[in-house]
């Protein structure tokens, strides 16, 4: 069993989707799709709003037709398997929020065993201690009687991870799994998934719009743009620049030194900064958040010049001015601006 | 943890049960003649020891009321349990597919229809069986209409509107044929719309009966699929769930239970959209395992009740059965949403 789920992967072949509309032709998104993922992998779906991401995983999953291509999993296309077959080998989590009440986390993940168990839903004391393995794994252990209407947005996702993991299937897709959640969770659940694809050998996709957090977690990106797609690296994608085409938008720039992408202003005053280390680091993101432009020596407008004593000040020395001296960025930039 | 879960769950049904059962001996106890517990007793255990009066009074009206009672609260509060889970609504209730609806057309059809001799004598001569025949008719009626929708449309909310636009539908029919009916007409129609458990026979009963077992058994099979409509249709299909043929047993089930009680008794409202809360409330439970006794038990003690106020112990008179339950139905769901405030999610 363990053996078979190891070899489990998925191939998008030259997949056409969209939907079909009662009394016209059916509306066609996207046609010609190729991607592929192998178990133990994790893959982040990234493109622009509107672009396919959710009609494409719906696709995957079955929730919807697709036209024409195939889904193949482990090699056989995902229309011949059965409603319950597929419950067996793909689970999913998507994102919207789950609350139901008088529900408490045991339950919500036992609803992993629903393929598995009889048809009244018995759950045996196998299935309760894959259940209970599931709550340990996503980190919820102490959960188990809590209610999910009482939990955190992040707690409950992660008893949504914990119930595709109940579920006991090789292929897990997410639809924007982390779209509600704050940074550190954000953080949390990528970094799980993670691990769950490594340890468990399981093939993990979600969407998302993290692109920032996709960057430095998954171990490969499907790229839907408008008119084509990449499959790669995080780092061959931003190599080969396709990360800068994701967005049609010119003000929408990609740092291929910092990895991330960043807003493009219109630059007001030259300024040089002189200083080092960390408040370095942070007063040149705070110009360029307010759109200053940065330079070494080509004829500053003004000059800050960081000074580390017992605490940071900033020197602002503007010409035919006196220099100013301020405690904090927030205190220079009330000024300035 | 579990373990006293389940501990407090088997008292819960225990108490229920015992509840259940002095309901139902007080049901049979009570009304105009007061008949003392031991004759109730011998009447049901060893016949031939009571006079001919009690015996009578007992198996022909007591008897039939009181188990139609029982079967009306299981019945329309199971209704109601199935639709609040596929729709995710907790205002659902067997009414929303239109099957009270549908029952009123085929009865409005019928008395205010036919403006002739036969007509009139419905109520005398033929008892109550040509009525719960036109209802059940109007009730299925409806019911195909809905159940050929919902295997062509995939959104179950479309469907809860289609539902609420029949009824609308139908009581607009409904208003014009009262308005150009006659008065005994109207009257025979009216007194039907209010309800009644006393108009069942014992005759009828063998239809109900059955009826409702069969409605009960879809609704017990489905108990998995149900706890998986909780978490929406597309969870439901990512755990093996097939959705259309599934939703056709559950609007089956729900039409016979609900259609039949209609038919034969009336449209009775509130039952089917309280008890299922008073069940979550008490059992603190989503698991329709539990819900689904638990609804059955308390759907047939909250009617039993109802029928023993309805029928004001000691007098000769009896309410409407119907204003009845709104009465006790009502000021539940108002504490409902007023508790729980997040009335929003079931």
């Amino acid at each position: 069993m363990m053996k078979e789920a190891l070899s489990f992967h998925i191939k998008i072949d030259n997949l056409s989707i969209g939907y079909m509309q009662p009394g016209k032709k059916p509306f066609i998104l996207r046609d010609g799709l190729n991607f592929s993922a192998n178990s133990g992998e994790m893959v982040a779906l990234i493109g622009s709003n509107g672009i396919g991401k959710s009609t494409l995983l719906r696709s995957v999953v079955g929730f919807q037709d697709y036209f024409s291509g195939d889904v193949l999993v482990d090699g056989r296309p995902i229309k011949s398997f059965s409603t319950h077959e597929r419950a067996k080998i793909i689970s999913f989590v998507s994102t919207g929020v789950v609350s139901i009440s008088n529900m408490n986390v045991f339950d919500l993940v036992a609803y992993g065993r629903f393929p598995h168990t009889n048809r009244f839903g018995r759950i045996s004391e196998d299935d309760k201690n894959i259940i209970l393995k599931a709550i340990k794994d996503v980190g919820l252990q102490g959960f188990e009687s809590k209610l999910i209407t009482q939990i955190s947005d992040g707690e409950r996702q992660r008893a949504m991870i914990a119930r595709a993991l109940a579920q006991d299937t090789p292929v897990i897709i997410l639809d924007e799994p982390t779209a509600f959640l704050d940074i550190s969770n954000k953080y949390e659940i990528f970094h799980l998934l993670q691990v769950v694809a490594s340890q468990q050998q399981k093939t993990v996709v979600l969407s998302t719009h993290d692109l920032n957090i996709a960057l430095r977690e998954v171990d490969k990106l499907w790229v839907l743009m408008q008119d084509q797609t990449y499959e790669g690296a995080p780092e061959d994608a931003a190599l080969s620049g396709k990360m800068e085409e994701l967005f049609k938008n010119p003000h929408i720039g990609f740092d291929t030194e910092e990895g991330e992408y960043f807003f493009k202003k219109q630059f007001r005053e030259k300024v040089k900064v002189i200083g080092g280390g960390i408040p370095l680091t942070w007063t040149l993101r705070a110009l360029n958040r307010q759109g200053f432009q940065i330079v070494t020596d080509a004829s500053p407008d003004f000059t800050i010049t960081i000074r580390e004593e017992k605490q940071c000040n900033w020197v602002l020395s503007q010409k035919d001015k006196p220099s100013q001296t301020f405690g904090s960025i927030y205190e220079m930039f009330s000024h300035l601006v | 943890m579990a373990g006293r879960k389940s501990n407090k769950t088997s008292i819960y049904f225990l108490g229920l049960g015992i509840l259940f059962f002095a309901l139902f001996l007080l049901d049979l106890l009570l009304g105009s003649v007061v008949i003392p517990v031991d004759a109730v007793i011998k009447a049901l255990v060893v016949p031939q020891e009571v006079d001919q009066a009690t015996k009578t009074i007992i198996n022909e009206f007591r008897l039939p009321k009181a188990l139609t009672a029982i079967l009306t609260g299981l019945a329309l509060s199971i209704s109601g349990l199935q639709m609040q889970t596929v729709f995710r609504n907790p205002l659902a209730g067997p009414y929303v597919l239109g099957i009270s609806a549908g029952a009123s057309l085929g009865v409005a059809l019928f008395v205010l229809g036919f403006s002739s001799i036969f007509a009139m004598g419905i109520f005398s001569s033929t008892g109550a069986w040509p009525l719960a025949i036109v209802a059940w008719v109007g009730s299925f009626g409806v019911m195909l209409l809905v159940l050929y929708v919902s295997t062509k449309v995939n959104d179950i909310m479309t469907i809860l509107i289609l539902g609420i636009l029949f009824t609308s539908a139908t009581a607009a029919i409904v208003s014009i044929l009262q308005y150009f009916s006659n008065e005994s007409m109207l009257k025979a129609f009216i007194i039907w719309t209010m309800g009644s458990l006393g108009s069942v026979t014992k005759g009828q009963l063998l239809v109900v009966i059955p009826a409702i077992l069969v409605g009960l058994l879809m609704a017990f099979l489905k108990i998995k699929d149900l706890n998986a409509f909780l978490l929406g249709e597309n969870y439901a299909k990512s755990l093996g769930v097939r959705i259309i043929q599934s939703r056709v047993v559950i609007f089956l089930s729900t039409s016979l239970l609900a259609g039949t009680i209609t038919a034969f008794c009336g449209p009775i409202g509130f039952i089917g959209i309280a008890v299922p809360h008073l069940a979550r409330v008490l059992f603190k439970t989503a698991n329709h395992r539990i819900l689904m006794p638990a609804t059955a038990l308390l759907g047939g003690s909250v009617m039993l009740f109802s029928d023993i106020v309805s029928q004001l112990p000691g007098m000769q008179s009896t309410l409407p059965i119907n204003s009845v339950t709104a009465l006790i139905g009502i000021p539940v769901i108002i504490w409902m949403i007023v508790k729980n405030k997040r009335f929003s999610s079931v």
